[in-house]
């Protein structure tokens, strides 16, 4: 059990400091030292954005996507549209796929999102 | 209320501190489940030595500990009440009828994802019994609409996923669990294609993969935009199709049939109340799972449909089934708040509307109701910044002000694009007199996914015997303190097959209990009850079930705080005995059911779990802010764990109905 937790750590300290080569997790000393520098780099990794990290997500997709879209749309997405845009066989030319959904990406600032209802997240 | 009896309500505890007793226990090597909990002390009770003693035995290693929860084969054989059973599928009987009794091999409570993937799987190996509360659809898993998440594209790793899975967990989700499911989710994802779920492909041929935030690759299955509704029709069929699945809808769930075997705990069934016939029908069965969801109804706004009222929760909590991490709840900060339409809906929404990230990525920004500008107050990324700071701004304004919803205002944006990239808000809100091309939105969080429950292992085992568990009713160590998206419905694929082969060693070893029936008391349909008490029962308990929710949005919302927690837990425990006497004087009994009621004790006895677990936090992380322990403690980076109590408790919602006090 002592295993485990140098393990958890020694894993741990890995994801945030890769470059770090560990012994085997029987070395608890050498998790516990390690620890003390991973707390660190925790307490700070951790204050920034929590459980949805998609900063940098919401900042690059619209300049991808919005370009392309934003004049596909009006023809597309004339009055009285319905809920569901997809059109069978319908290939999106921005991403290869086939049978999705019409208009921008749904994904595109992190949640999932049709029309502007968020469907999950 | 005295201190001793609020801490025999139950025992919740930062994993180091609780642990001594279970840990120590397994270790000796001669229980594997712990019996009764004696004496176990409240956290604020512990003495010194106790914590250190725990610390230093266990570092809180609740995560080895239900790891090492081997799968004891519990003999039977040398109680009275149990045939022997010889393990042969031809021998298996069907479901043996004994008046409103029914014996099935494996019983499922739930028709989402996790409960129909399992079935499909044990239906090889004996007869499977698939309780469902309402239609079979009816779930959380219908409604995820989003995506399920796997390694399915060469560039991307199991390493990867799991890095953006903690990172998302705030670095408390279990290392051991991501990376079970992070490695087996591509196959799960493969095996319901092979099923008949028809997923978005690419030209290539590939599937799709979309890319969430918080996910650092293209990693997203679906099905254009219903993946969750494309994954149950297809189970569903496969369920239908199955000639040892029976599914038994609008049979609600209302307490697990459990007996204490030497030292565990064991389970033997489920009551139910078919709700359409008004019957109560008994299970039993020799293993079931519980993959009943979430408890999204404890908060008055919620994405989740009706049936999420907590039930598989409360039954694995009165049935002695540890509970773990359940202050992490999970709220989207901008669902659409019908008190600030100009025409109020005349019945209150089902399951909130959900207004996307995408309105505040095209500009939209934030007032509360003094139309104040907030979220420069609290990040400098302002409207842009991560969804839980957006959803603990508004929380703080709304409690700070005393409103009920604050605005999003997209109206400064050209009207054509508003209603090219909105439609369905801009059509929403125009049924209730708003056009958002000109007016606000009015938005308030809602509560969407639990990310604790019913402490599984690996396998999905439970404390108890011949209980496991799968899908948002269980805490795996997945989801750590904030769960990352579109991995619930991984989590619920993973789980549900892993507990598969465990289930299926487990109901070979078994028999049937045909022991007495009167072991656990029958509920009983309150039909002495005069339909004018019944009338009032019924108001009272829509009009409880409100005042619980106003409760737990008002003192257990996003920003916590001590004080609040303390006056929730009390405010609570009030309003549960009030209800309760309530009952009893109308004639009520305890072994009495309605589905209403029955909803009811579930609700309150989740509301506790995420109190006490509140207040056991001592630190904010992920989910659980508190303004009295703004920062994240390494030394707290641990599960919160909520064991059974030791104490006779007093009220009706902690008890199963067949121990009720006569």
């Amino acid at each position: 059990m002592a295993i485990n937790l140098s393990r958890q750590f020694a894993s741990l300290v890995g994801l945030s400091a890769p470059k770090l080569a560990l012994a085997s997790a029987g070395s608890e000393s050498l998790a516990r030292s390690v620890v003390g520098s991973a707390v660190r780099r925790l307490g700070s990794s951790i204050e920034q954005p929590r459980g949805n990290p998609s900063g940098e997500l919401r900042g690059e997709a619209p300049k991808e996507i919005r370009p392309q879209q934003e004049e596909e749309e009006p023809r597309e997405e004339g009055g009285g549209e319905e809920d569901d845009e997809e059109e069978d066989g319908q290939v999106n030319k921005e991403t290869g796929e086939i049978g999705g959904p019409r208009g921008p990406e749904p994904t595109r600032y992190g949640d999932w999102e049709r029309n502007g209802r968020c469907y999950d997240f | 209320m005295s201190s001793n009896e609020k801490t025999a309500m139950t025992t919740v505890l930062p994993a180091g501190s609780g642990t001594l007793h279970y840990s120590v226990k397994i270790y000796k090597g001669q229980h594997f489940r712990r019996n009764s909990w004696v004496s176990v002390t409240a956290f604020k009770r512990c003495t010194q030595k106790d914590l250190s003693c725990a610390m230093s035995s266990s570092i809180c290693r609740s995560h080895g500990v239900s790891k090492s929860l081997k799968t004891q084969r519990y003999s039977f054989s040398h109680f009275p009440f149990y045939e022997s059973w010889k393990p042969s599928r031809t021998a298996v009987n069907s479901c043996l009828e004994d008046g409103s009794t029914k014996f099935f091999d494996f019983v499922v409570i739930g028709s989402g994802v996790a409960g129909l993937r399992y079935a499909l799987e044990v239906a090889k190996h004996g007869t499977v019994a698939v309780i469902t509360k309402a239609e079979p659809h009816e779930s959380n898993t219908n409604y995820a609409q989003g995506g399920v998440s796997a390694v399915l594209c060469p560039s991307d790793s199991v390493e990867s996923h799991m890095r953006d899975t903690i990172v998302a967990g705030a670095y408390l989700c279990d290392e051991e669990t991501v990376r079970v499911v992070c490695t087996e989710g591509p196959d799960r994802i493969r095996e319901l294609i092979a099923m008949g779920a028809s997923f978005d492909h690419g030209e290539d041929g590939n599937l799709h993969l979309a890319r969430e935030g918080g996910h650092s690759h293209h990693r997203i299955v679906h099905a254009a935009d219903m993946t969750g509704r494309e994954i149950e029709r297809a189970l569903l069929e496969a369920v239908v199709n199955d000639p040892n699945i029976s599914m038994f809808q609008h049979h609600f769930a209302i307490d697990l049939l459990t007996s204490q075997g030497g030292s565990e705990t064991v389970c033997h069934g489920v009551d139910t109340l078919n709700t359409e016939s008004l019957e109560v029908v008994r299970f039993i069965s020799k293993v079931t799972l519980l993959a009943s969801g979430g408890a999204g109804h404890i908060y008055p706004t919620t994405t989740n449909p009706p049936v999420a009222t907590g039930d598989g929760i409360a039954m694995a909590h009165r049935a002695e089934a540890v509970i773990s991490n359940m202050e992490f709840v999970q709220f989207h900060p901008t669902a659409l708040a019908d008190e600030g339409l100009p025409i109020k809906p005349e019945k209150s929404r089902e399951n909130a509307f959900l207004v996307t990230e995408a309105v505040r990525g095209d500009g939209g920004i934030l007032y509360n109701l003094a139309k104040e500008r907030f979220m420069p107050l609290y990040d400098e990324r302002e409207e842009l910044a991560p969804r839980d700071v957006v959803a603990r701004s508004i929380d703080d304004q709304l409690k700070k002000w005393n409103e009920k919803y604050v605005l999003l205002n997209i109206s400064h944006k050209p009207k054509e694009q508003i209603l090219a990239h909105f439609p369905n808000i801009a059509a929403e809100c125009l049924k209730y007199g708003l056009d958002i091309t000109s007016q606000p939105i009015p938005v308030v969080p809602a509560a969407h996914y639990m990310c604790g429950g019913v402490r599984a292992g690996l396998q999905g085992e439970t404390n108890v015997s011949g209980l496991y568990v799968a899908g948002e009713v269980a805490c795996t160590g997945l989801h750590g303190a904030n769960r990352l998206a579109s991995n619930s419905l991984l989590e619920a694929l993973v789980f549900a097959r892993r507990a598969v082969q465990p289930s299926i060693d487990h109901m070979s070893q078994s028999g049937f209990y045909v022991g007495p029936s009167s072991r656990w008391a029958r509920p009983v349909m309150p039909s002495s009850l005069p339909s004018s008490a019944m009338d009032d029962i019924l108001n009272v308990t829509e009009q409880m079930r409100k005042d619980l929710q106003s409760i737990m949005w008002e003192y257990v919302g996003i920003v916590r705080s001590t004080r609040r927690l303390e006056s929730a837990e009390k405010k609570i425990h009030e309003l549960e005995t009030q209800w309760e006497k309530f009952l009893f004087q109308q004639g009520w009994e305890p072994t009495m059911v309605a589905l209403e009621a029955c909803e009811m004790r579930n609700l309150f006895c989740c509301a506790k779990l995420v109190v006490s677990s509140a207040l056991a936090r001592h630190e904010s992380r992920g989910l659980h802010y508190t303004i009295d322990f703004p920062h994240v403690e390494e030394s707290m980076r641990l599960p919160t764990i909520i064991l059974p109590c030791s104490t006779v408790s007093t009220t009706w919602s902690s008890r199963q109905l067949h121990k009720q006090p006569v």
